[in-house]
């Protein structure tokens, strides 16, 4: 970035002077002045801000709030210096940092936004921590001091070389916070932090901010919805005004008091403190509720046969109630939702529907077809966006009630008039009417909620599960969704809701279901504590082969793979697959580890063995003749050749797998092989999603189960249904993927110098692995070529 | 990069990557290795079909070229074909490939043969047409080097390989070209592409 190369290094070298000691003490605070200052995104027509006029002092606590829409974020990010400017975008005025413009201003400021997942850069703590210091070219040696100061601060007692992919959430955001004090900056900004925290995850985090910020003295503006944990630490409240400008200003003591400032923002959304929309207590279903769903003795697990996330649940779910599962992360209250609703197959025990829900037919919610569940039990995601499965929202609403079948049939449940008549009624009961033909992926946070909920209801089912529906939202959305769901109940609905949220479970008059905390023997271990996907195995990792440069590594295979690609022969390919299985020490790996890490290989290396033997040039005595195609002698050894060549060509590629930690190889890629560390930086953090996108791959199937979307039918209806959830998951990673780059941007990444807190090595060591490769493939051509079976595939 | 300024209603062609760009390549080419691995573990039912005569399972081998088209799409960046398709191979390679290490070879050969083609349009132009020709492009260099430089099917005849460069080719052309060009018209109306070059391609004119 132009702009970012010239200011980091000015600005580094003041901060150096101010900060060398360490982060702790206390820093240069920045203030920060917006003179008539606006924005507008280059996709949108209407500006994000206008006019705004607005000085903080350094070291001031600014909590910001107004309705969204407001510009909140973007201001955030302006301040943060991550909005870039083209030739669509448009700004006005001036936004400074120390009299200075924000855009130049990365480095002095930090930035956390509300999703863990992307505040994470990289797959070790210790390396995450260093980031942003690194992209700022502090010097290593300090950034060693640095690392363990942050972590301090915040309080994350965990190892350097820790996985990032086994915290909790916050965790996750503790660590940010530490990778932000690391880089030494007078101005904290936090984009909703605690937005996807649970409550002990909220004050874990906030009391990290405010003895982060004791220490260090640096200037602090945030945003978030939810102000009860943070409004009394905070010197000052700003409150923005939609569409420009600053709607109040002032102490939390002064807005938050009663009175028409604070009823004003109430009507706006904002959660201010103590305030929460009240209801009657609902009346209790008669005792003769109908019986509709029950779970008897039931245990749950995402994967067959893996440990159950919670066992020995009983729950008799009756026409107009509502449940509120509760229980710590890792309890398993989500895994539990998913299996009541047809979801995920139980692990143990049953869950049976009973009279009007079973219809006489199979009892199992999982095994009715897509089109037989939606009618019957809805589930509503946390993430709204897995469920949108068309192009508007109107489409959107009519999707569950069109697909809808009879129970046991294929007769549609309703008619093109019902379903026309319960979208308008939706959308007018959700005020979503103006909006009926946009896509639903363009709505606000608040409207995709709603709009997720709807689309559920629309096909009527008389079960619906929720997974914390009032994360992140305003109190207007929060209060619209607590009355639909009462006049749900009102209707015979049963409801179960897995939420933190206690008041939306009294509002709703919801029955407690407590999951058991895992027992801390279990905790120790729970079952994201594995490395990554792609993260070398421990014992790989500390091996001959696992301490050496991964550059040396691959330029072996390559040599030793080049006589396989030139020659299809048995001879080479048997030189190479044997050197590798006495290779294998050399990697911490015995011969069963590594079949069951190598096994589809040597399948797939069958395979061609097997095809090619059928269709070769035949020769010799038929063996099998089985109509058109024939195994001969001849077509078989063709056969032997090609399979023993296949799997030469693969194994040796494990051997780097096992022993390569993909972080050790982008550093290698950058430092030593000289490739540009943008691209590469750039590609390892993208990586480091692939886990989370699998999972997101999973998730997105059972969420479009729940809308109706069937993963059985005929060929075309598989097809769509599979390119519908590729689409969702390229959605989703492309929208990470933006904040990823936000988080990186901020951390000031993406100039052309920075240090790097693990030099890559290049030793003696490496020198013989390189040696040892091109030896093994002098020797299989020469073994080849002195025995005579070396057949060029050219020729 | 920073501020470019540009003549209004010009497109926007600057042909400098920033981190977003840079982030979301990488993260197209993740997923595409997620989709790979799920299409792994299901496509083997179509085995069967292409029993009958074996280069015919080229016809859906674009299934392994489209990070390549799709990214440049998205990116609309120089070298972003090549830089997805090669990332991708990597994914693979790491999520454990039957092709070792060629799979990166591999990749940058594909990539190349979608990446020509954006260039000879000088990443000006991401029509449907030139999704298509990149996707030709894809399938033509992969089944060559498939074909004749790693000559994966010394068992075939001439016949047969020219077949299988034929099939994927034209595999090439509807998978990698046609629904990379649809998805990236259905991305943009999410609002998902907001950040980037192409968060109009819904709008665009699909032949000028």
């Amino acid at each position: 970035m132009g702009t970012g190369i010239t200011m980091s290094s000015a600005s580094m070298l003041h901060r150096e002077n101010d900060t060398a000691a360490t982060v702790q003490h206390r820093c240069d605070a920045v203030s920060v002045s917006a003179r008539n200052w606006g924005w507008r995104h280059a996709d949108r027509k209407q500006a994000a801000l206008s006019g705004l006029d607005l000085e903080i002092r350094a070291g001031e606590r600014v909590l910001l709030a107004g309705p969204s829409g407001a510009g909140k974020s973007t201001l955030l990010y302006a301040l943060a210096g991550v909005l870039d400017e083209d030739d669509e975008t448009y700004s006005s005025g001036e936004l400074l940092l120390d009299g200075a413009p924000a855009a130049q201003g990365r480095g002095l400021v930090g930035l956390m936004q509300q999703d863990p997942e992307t505040q994470v850069v990289q797959a070790r703590v210790g390396d995450d921590v260093a980031f942003g210091a690194e992209n700022l070219s502090v010097p290593p040696a300090q950034i060693r001091r640095r690392i363990i100061e942050a972590l301090d601060a915040v309080g994350l007692e965990v190892p350097l070389d820790h996985p990032t992919s086994a915290l909790s959430g916050g965790q996750k955001q503790r660590l940010a916070l530490a990778g932000i004090l690391a880089m030494g900056p007078g101005l904290v900004l936090l984009d909703e932090p605690t937005a996807n925290l649970d409550p002990d995850g909220v004050l874990e985090v906030r009391d990290a901010v405010l003895a982060a910020l004791d220490s260090t003295g640096a200037t602090l503006l945030i945003v978030e919805h939810r102000l009860e944990a943070w409004a009394e630490h905070m010197d000052r409240v700003i409150v923005l005004e939609p569409g420009g400008g600053i709607a109040h200003d002032g102490t939390p003591g002064e807005l938050f008091a009663p009175g028409p400032v604070r009823d004003q923002l109430v009507a706006a959304g904002v959660w201010v403190p103590g305030y929460t929309p009240a209801f009657d207590p609902l009346p209790a279903p008669g005792e003769s509720a109908a019986l509709l769903l029950e779970a008897t003795d039931l245990a749950v697990t995402r994967k067959r046969g893996a440990r159950p996330a919670a066992s020995g649940l009983d729950l008799r779910l009756g026409a107009g109630e509502a449940w509120c599962v509760r229980g710590a992360n890792g309890s398993g209250k989500s895994t539990f939702a998913l299996t009541l609703g047809g979801l995920l197959p139980v692990g143990s025990g049953t869950v049976l529907a009973t009279g009007e829900l079973a219809a006489g037919t199979e009892a199992r919610p999982y095994h009715w077809r897509a089109t037989e569940l939606v009618g019957r039990i809805g589930s509503v995601f946390q993430e709204p966006e897995h469920q949108f499965v068309t192009h508007t929202v109107a489409e959107e609403l009519a999707y569950g009630p069109r697909h809808a079948v009879r129970p046991g049939t294929r007769e549609p449940l309703f008619t093109e008039q019902e379903i026309s008549s319960r979208v308008e009624s939706l959308l007018s009961r959700l005020r979503l009417g103006h909006l009926a033909e946009a896509n639903p992926f363009t709505l606000s946070g608040g409207e995709k909620r709603r709009l997720s909920v709807a689309t559920v209801l629309a096909a009527g089912p008389q079960v619906l599960i929720l997974d914390e529906p009032t994360f992140g939202q305003d109190a207007n959305t929060w209060r619209e969704l607590a009355l639909l769901l009462r006049e749900e109940l009102g209707r015979g609905t049963a409801i179960i809701a897995v939420t933190h949220d206690a008041d939306f479970a009294r509002a709703l008059g919801a029955h407690e279901f407590v999951l058991q905390s895992p027992d801390t023997a279990d905790a120790a271990a729970p079952a994201d504590a594995r490395p990554g996907l792609l993260e070398a195995d421990v014992r790989g990792g500390t091996s001959f082969l696992g301490r050496a440069n991964p550059l040396a590594k691959l330029a072996a295979v390559s040599l030793a793979t080049i006589p396989l690609v030139a020659s299809m022969d048995w001879v080479s390919s048997g030189i190479v697959v044997a050197a590798t299985v006495l290779a294998l020490p050399l990697a911490g790996l015995s011969i069963p580890r590594f079949l069951a890490r190598g096994w589809p290989l040597l399948l797939a290396a069958l395979f061609g063995a097997w095809g090619t033997a059928l269709v070769g040039n035949d020769s010799g005595a038929v063996l099998l003749d089985a109509g058109i195609f024939t195994i001969t002698e001849g077509s078989l050894s063709a056969g032997a050749a090609t399979g023993m060549r296949a799997f030469a060509v693969a194994i040796p590629a494990v051997l780097v797998l096992f022993t390569t930690d993909p972080t050790d190889l982008a550093n290698a890629l950058a430092q030593k092989a000289r490739l540009p560390h943008r691209f590469v930086l750039g590609a390892l953090a993208g990586m480091r999603l692939l886990g989370l996108l699998i999972e997101e791959w999973t998730t997105l199937g059972m969420a479009r189960r729940a809308r109706g979307v069937g993963s059985r039918g005929s060929a075309a209806a598989r097809l769509r249904a599979n390119l519908g959830q590729v689409f969702g998951l390229l959605v989703q990673a492309i929208r990470r993927a933006s904040r990823l780059a936000v988080t990186m941007e901020a951390k000031g990444f993406g100039t052309a110098e920075r240090t790097w807190l693990r030099p890559s090595r290049y030793g003696l060591r490496d020198a013989g692995i390189v040696a040892a490769g091109l030896l093994l493939g002098t020797v299989a051509t020469g073994a080849s070529l002195a025995l005579g079976t070396w057949n060029l595939v050219w020729s | 990069m920073g501020i470019t300024h540009q003549p209004a209603g010009h497109k926007t062609a600057t042909t400098s990557w920033r981190v977003v760009d840079i982030v979301i390549a990488a993260v197209i080419a993740v997923s595409s290795g997620v989709i790979f691995w799920a299409w792994n573990s299901s496509h083997h039912l179509l085995d069967v079909l292409f029993l009958a005569f074996p280069p015919s399972a080229a016809l859906v081998s674009g299934m392994w070229l489209f990070p390549a088209v799709l990214g440049a799409l998205i990116i609309r960046k120089p070298g972003a074909a090549l830089f997805c398709e090669v990332v991708a191979a990597m994914v693979s390679a790491l999520m454990g490939s039957e092709f070792g290490l060629t799979v990166l070879a591999s990749g940058l050969i594909q990539g190349l043969g979608a990446e020509v083609v954006f260039a000879a349009f000088r990443y000006r132009t991401f029509n449907l047409p030139v999704a298509l020709l990149a996707g030709a492009g894809a399938g033509l260099f992969g089944s060559v080097n498939d074909t004749f430089i790693f000559r994966w099917f010394p068992e075939y005849t001439t016949g047969m390989l020219l077949a299988y460069i034929g099939f994927m080719t034209i595999s090439g052309i509807i998978i990698a070209g046609l629904l990379s060009f649809l998805g990236t018209r259905a991305l943009a109306k999410t609002g998902a592409l907001g950040a980037l070059a192409s968060r109009k391609a819904a709008t665009e004119p699909i032949l000028g």
